[in-house]
């Protein structure tokens, strides 16, 4: 039976480090917005107000947890658990160092895409459980924007498995660093296998998956609905979107979900190009930096700096872009993202044919 | 009982439950969410019969595309279309309800009838696969089976349905585009 505790173990340890990470991302980003726009953001609550995300989620313990008369009361309950779950489940699949993986599933990045599309259902559910028509019209823009994200989104993530060959994403990591077992190669003719390090990422194996990556990273942007794409939850048209009617306990459960989807999807870009729980030094002559600096504790180490670093980006491009229109949003989706994607997948096929 | 059966039976539960709430209710939109638990319930039970692909497929085409795309009908129509349908009648036995009624009692019958009939644990066909050790283990890898497959014994279904998707795409490009010429 020792394994259920270690299933149930890894299940709460997950949980509690997502918690931890929107209360630290929640301060991350006032501070970050603060320095963008010259502002000192929080101060008061502890020093530098490193407390004030815990004052913060006091303050929302407390509330009460209002439900609007015309409400359909089942699904507006309901919502917050769903939006949260499908990202919590994402990070079954997801690789923290060799060997450390809470689920090995051979369909891993399939899983996680599809248990992504689940959270535009919960979204669904709140905006039409909220009755209310700002919430829904937030809803239906989540909806229309997520569902087309995901085409080129998608696109982006089979040129890396044409390059992977598989959809493991514990094979996908093992394969950019020292501890593959195949020949890889830097740019298609420098043999890295022993070397390692930066130069084994799967954006230097096939350097059109830079492109891929760009992509990648502008769709997840708009799957967790973050500015520039954030018309859902378009403050100045539509009061807060499709959880305007959410308060206390299932406002926060919400604010827990987008946050945790920040991180997933920088954490799956992170595996996916830019070398996973692999260390970026290479071993250099008789300096064995990669090997030095692979092992359980390393991997972790490694895999949090480059989601966190990717999470960054993220607030970086919130306080710095302004907010797209809703043509603009679906002519840089249909026109641009998905025919760049094509061409990537196209690029991956030739460059596994003739160059790997 | 083991594990295994104590979950194949929760999840047919809950498949069964579920679809039998989304063919009763009156509130469609409900209907909808509840077919949703339906299709996790039955992705639950693809993973038990060791298809974890066609589980996953299943999710993404169904719960991330067609019953989004429902959803979204159902919010451009209205609250008063919607309104109109749960106000309708609901008597069991009708006259137009009858066809239907006769329908499934008898496909209900015949149901019965092969279950009584099938001896489903000495199969002839499962014999000669088990003998000739023609059967996926759990740690198998389906997907490349089933890519090699598509690209080799199905291919021309694969290709059929590939033109048949085509068709749709044109067309729906075709009546979804505003004439020039005003």
């Amino acid at each position: 039976m020792d394994f259920y505790l270690t299933y149930i173990l890894s299940a709460i340890g997950l949980f509690s480090f997502s918690a931890l990470f929107a209360l630290f991302g929640v301060y991350a980003e006032r501070k970050v917005s603060a320095f963008i726009q010259d502002r000192l953001g929080p101060t008061e609550t502890g020093k530098f107000g490193t407390l004030q995300t815990f004052a913060d989620i006091l303050k929302l313990v407390q509330k009460e947890l209002i439900i609007p008369a015309a409400a359909d009361k089942l699904l507006f309950i309901l919502a917050p658990g769903i939006i949260f779950v499908a990202v919590y489940l994402g990070f079954a699949a997801l690789p923290w160092a060799p060997g450390l993986v809470p689920s090995k599933l051979n369909l891993g990045l399939y899983y996680f895409f599809a248990i992504i599309s689940v959270e535009t259902l919960g979204i669904l559910m709140a905006g039409w459980g909220s009755n209310n028509k700002y919430s829904i019209l937030g809803a239906m823009r989540s909806i229309a924007q997520i569902i087309s994200y995901e085409i080129p989104a998608g696109f982006a993530l089979i040129s890396v498995v044409m390059i992977a060959q598989t959809l493991n994403l514990q094979d996908i990591a093992t394969q950019q660093g020292i501890l593959a077992t195949e020949k890889i190669k830097f740019l298609g003719y420098w043999d890295v296998t022993t070397t390692g390090g930066v130069l084994s990422w799967n954006i230097f194996r096939a350097p059109h998956l830079i492109i891929a990556f760009v992509i990648y990273f502008i769709s997840s942007l708009a799957e967790s609905n973050r500015a520039p794409f954030d018309i859902p939850e378009a403050e100045s048209e539509l009061v807060s979107g499709f959880h305007t009617e959410y308060s206390g306990l299932r406002f926060g459960l919400i604010f827990l979900a987008e946050y945790s989807m920040m991180f997933l999807v920088s954490m799956v870009g992170a595996i996916l190009f830019l070398g996973a729980w692999n260390t970026p030094l290479p071993n250099i002559g008789p300096v064995h930096l990669a090997t030095w600096t692979t092992g359980t504790a390393w991997g972790i180490l490694w895999i949090g700096l480059k989601s966190f670093a990717l999470v960054g980006v993220q607030m970086w491009i919130r306080w710095t872009l302004p907010r797209l229109r809703v043509d603009q949003l679906m002519n840089l989706c249909w026109k641009v993202l998905t025919p760049l994607a094509f061409v990537c997948m196209l690029l991956s096929g030739i460059w596994r044919l003739w160059l790997m | 009982m083991t594990l295994l059966q104590i979950l194949f039976y929760v999840m047919g539960f809950i498949a069964v439950a579920s679809a039998i709430y989304v063919a009763a209710t009156k509130n469609l939109v409900r209907c909808v969410f509840m077919f949703f638990i339906t299709l996790f319930a039955l992705a639950g039970l693809y993973v038990l019969a060791l298809a974890d692909f066609v589980a996953i497929t299943q999710i993404v085409i169904y719960v991330g595309g067609i019953l989004v795309l429902i959803l979204f009908a159902f919010m451009l129509s209205g609250k008063e279309n919607l309104n109109i349908i749960q106000q309708q009648g609901s008597r069991l036995m009708n006259l137009s309800t009858l066809p239907a009624l006769v329908l499934a009692v008898l496909f209900f019958v015949l149901m019965v009838n092969m279950m009584g009939k099938i001896d489903a644990d000495n199969l002839d066909w499962i014999k000669s696969s088990i003998q000739n050790g023609n059967v996926i283990t759990p740690d198998a890898n389906v997907t490349d089976n089933i890519g090699i497959n598509l690209m080799t014994r199905y291919l021309l279904p694969f290709e059929a349905i590939s033109i048949l998707l085509m068709v749709a795409l044109v067309g729906a490009a075709h009546l979804s585009r505003k004439e020039r010429t005003a």
